[in-house]
């Protein structure tokens, strides 16, 4: 069923935007408001978050288990529901048919950019499949409406796109249950992709693959984006992937950007000491050396700590760090991060690593 | 001699079950033995191909599938003799397991620490609510979560990694002797993947828990396996020590495997993607 694998390109420069970013994220709080047991919680799962992607570009994004990745996606996506909900802030995108403010849309214009413009694979989306419907019913519900081929046609459409995924074409009579989950994470890429969207969201697309066919799916993502010029933005906690895939790289705690620069500048000089530890904690085939974890443990977004976040379990805090929360700033070209200490000096970070 | 831990003998599965199955019969698990010593607590990882039947075997381990042929020991009790309700319960108390996929693990109509509280109810000595939610907090507070954090809360409302975390920690409620893991940190950050990974090494050396653990992750494979075993269509094609499998291959198979993995070192070399075997650093 694996057929040969082509090599992915090397993303190595970041290619310089042509036109006004794709995608411009400004100043974005979303919040859930839930009430527990009588009592009123407020969790801040995306606070004050600001970032551009660029036409052509595959952005990804890691951090912090609970730190509001899928939730930032998902404001993204406009794909939100109470009790989450937008405080401040606004999401654009400059399509080429036009711009759109996601949330100046009304449900009917939004329902019309998805899958078509935007597209949007869920986290743990296996499980969206509808579980008593056969796969083939799912790309006639969600893809046909998208594209121009009906019919036969859509059918063969279907198939040969499925193959690009290493599926077999039989799994479109198959019911989700019956499919491996690496099986079902595919069909679940192969719908998002079928209709060659201008933007691709994708939240753990390829956690349950194999490395042989994750390969073979990060390659068929990249082609399909420089194929079609369009952009991607990834999240994983894939670190591997990240600094194979992306040109560039944003590092999410407790529901902030702290970090964001091209991957490799991420990777070789981290500014902020979270992403110091996530990359040093990773353990290589052949390194027998201990890795750990972080000390302490993660904060929580209802009542997260004073000043900044990462405050008591960073090891470069100082005083101010307990007191005034830092604000992303460019400290190397094209290279930002929210830590004090390595706006003053960025040397000292490399430290902990 | 003292029977082994677990014993898989010549286990099949073969599905034949209607829609793409009907048409080809599927040997989903096909002839696999393995042993794990009651006396040696180890991790034993399985990798392999996506749909090559890990998570089919683990369910049969598990005794939520029946094989098709072959038999599978506890403790030297064939699982098919664990049939009443009381020596359900009791095999369950002793091998626990951790699913792939956490949103499909949980009812999302159901509250997440009730997960944890029947746990501590059936399988511990908690005799009150409050000793139930001692127990259920001392397992959350091992994977970086507590019981006020989840309290309450459904599965919807939880990311995906601490959704994973609870999977866990619902694991270790009742001191399982062994752990059948699939994909236990898919979904959890680096750095927390190290605790998991740490605190599953702790299980086996300081309470002598055993582990199968199910991963695409070779490096973790590494980092935590005593023995590994390589899968490709139903069938082991390579087992041994885990370290020298993953250092140097023999089956064509898991020498593809090993060249495919991504890593950070070489992502920025001139060919990052070119399929040449990368050097193995022993
Ligand atoms: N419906 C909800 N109601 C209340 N809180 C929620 C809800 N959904 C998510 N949260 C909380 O919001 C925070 C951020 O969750 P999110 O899913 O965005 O994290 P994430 O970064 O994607 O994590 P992971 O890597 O584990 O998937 C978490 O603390 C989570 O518990
Ligand atoms: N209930 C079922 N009915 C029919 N076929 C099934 C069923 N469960 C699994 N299969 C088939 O058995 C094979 C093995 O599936 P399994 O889920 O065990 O794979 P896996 O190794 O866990 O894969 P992954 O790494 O993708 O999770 C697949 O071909 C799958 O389609
Ligand atoms: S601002 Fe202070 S506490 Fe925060 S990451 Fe930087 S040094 Fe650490
Ligand atoms: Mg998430
Ligand atoms: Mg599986």
């Amino acid at each position: 069923m694996i057929t040969e694998l082509r090599p992915i390109p090397p993303s190595v420069e970041l290619k310089a935007p042509q036109t006004a970013p794709l995608l411009t994220v400004d100043r974005l709080k979303a919040y859930y408001k839930t009430q527990l047991f009588g009592v009123d919680r407020e969790v801040r799962a995306v606070d004050d978050v600001s970032l551009k992607i660029n036409r052509n570009e595959i952005y990804g994004l890691a951090g912090e288990s609970s730190s509001g990745k899928s939730s930032l996606i998902k404001t993204i996506a406009g794909a939100i529901r109470p009790p989450f909900r937008v405080v401040e802030g606004s999401v654009r995108f400059n399509f080429k048919d036009g711009e759109r403010d996601i949330y100046k849309l009304s449900p009917q214009e939004l329902s019309a950019i998805r899958w078509s413009h935007l597209s949007y694979i869920m986290q743990g989306s296996m499980s969206v499949l509808n579980p008593v419907r056969r796969i083939k019913h799912a790309f006639a519900d969600f893809a046909l409406p998208h594209v121009s081929v009906k019919g036969a046609d859509f059918t063969r459409l279907v198939e040969r796109h499925l193959k690009r995924v290493h599926l077999d074409p039989a799994v479109l009579q198959a019911y989700p249950h019956e499919l491996s989950g690496g099986m079902r994470q595919r069909v679940t890429i192969a719908l998002a992709t079928v209709c060659s969207p201008e933007f691709i969201i994708a939240d753990e697309p390829t956690t349950a693959l194999d490395v042989i066919v994750q390969k073979g799916v990060l390659s068929m993502v990249r082609e399909i984006q420089q194929e079609l010029g369009s952009s991607v933005l990834f999240v994983t906690h894939d670190m591997a992937v990240h600094a194979n895939l992306t040109d560039r790289l944003g590092i999410m705690y407790a529901g902030r950007l702290v970090e964001e620069g091209r991957t490799r500048d991420v990777f070789k000089k981290p500014l902020h000491p979270y992403t110091a530890h996530l990359i040093s904690s990773l353990p290589r085939i052949g390194d027998e050396a201990p890795k750990k974890g972080l000390e302490g443990s993660p904060p929580s977004l209802a009542d997260p700590p004073s000043g900044c976040r990462f405050h008591p379990r960073c090891p470069l805090a100082i005083d101010i760090c307990h007191r005034e929360a830092p604000q992303m700033v460019e400290i190397l070209p094209g290279h930002r991060a929210a830590c004090h200490v390595a706006q003053a000096d960025p040397t000292r970070v490399e430290a902990v690593a | 001699m003292s029977p082994n831990l677990l014993d898989v003998e010549n286990v099949n599965k073969i599905f034949t079950m209607g829609g793409l199955i009907s048409r080809t019969v599927n040997h989903a698990v096909n002839d696999v033995s393995f042993s794990l010593a009651a006396d040696k607590p180890e991790v034993f990882t399985i990798i392999g191909e996506s749909g090559s039947g890990k998570t089919t075997l683990a369910g049969m381990i598990l005794n939520s599938l029946a094989p098709t042929s072959g038999r599978i020991l506890f403790q030297g009790r064939d699982l098919r003799d664990v049939r009443s309700r009381r020596d359900r319960l009791a095999f369950m108390s002793h091998v626990q397991a951790i699913f792939q996929n956490p949103f499909d693990a949980f009812n999302p109509l159901k509250r997440v620490d009730r997960y944890l509280f029947s746990a501590a109810q059936r399988f511990t000595e908690s005799r009150t609510t409050e000793e139930a939610a001692e127990r259920a907090d001392e397992a959350l507070r091992k994977v970086g979560l507590s019981l006020i954090e989840i309290r309450g809360r459904y599965p919807h409302e939880m990311s995906g990694g601490q959704l994973q975390r609870v999977a866990i920690a619902r694991a270790l409620v009742s001191n399982p002797s062994l752990i059948v893991a699939d994909e236990p940190v898919s979904m959890i950050d680096a750095s927390l993947r190290m605790t998991v990974i740490n605190l599953f090494k702790k299980l086996r050396d300081e309470i002598g828990v055993s582990i199968i653990y199910i991963t695409h992750d070779l490096a973790t494979a590494y980092y935590i396996s005593d023995r590994l075993i390589i899968m490709q269509k139903g069938k082991i094609v390579e087992g041994g020590d885990a370290r020298t499998v993953l250092a140097a291959p023999q089956h064509p198979y898991s020498i593809k495997l090993r060249q495919a993995v991504l890593s950070v070192d070489n992502a920025w070399r001139d060919e990052p993607f070119a399929d040449t075997i990368p050097a193995v650093v022993t």
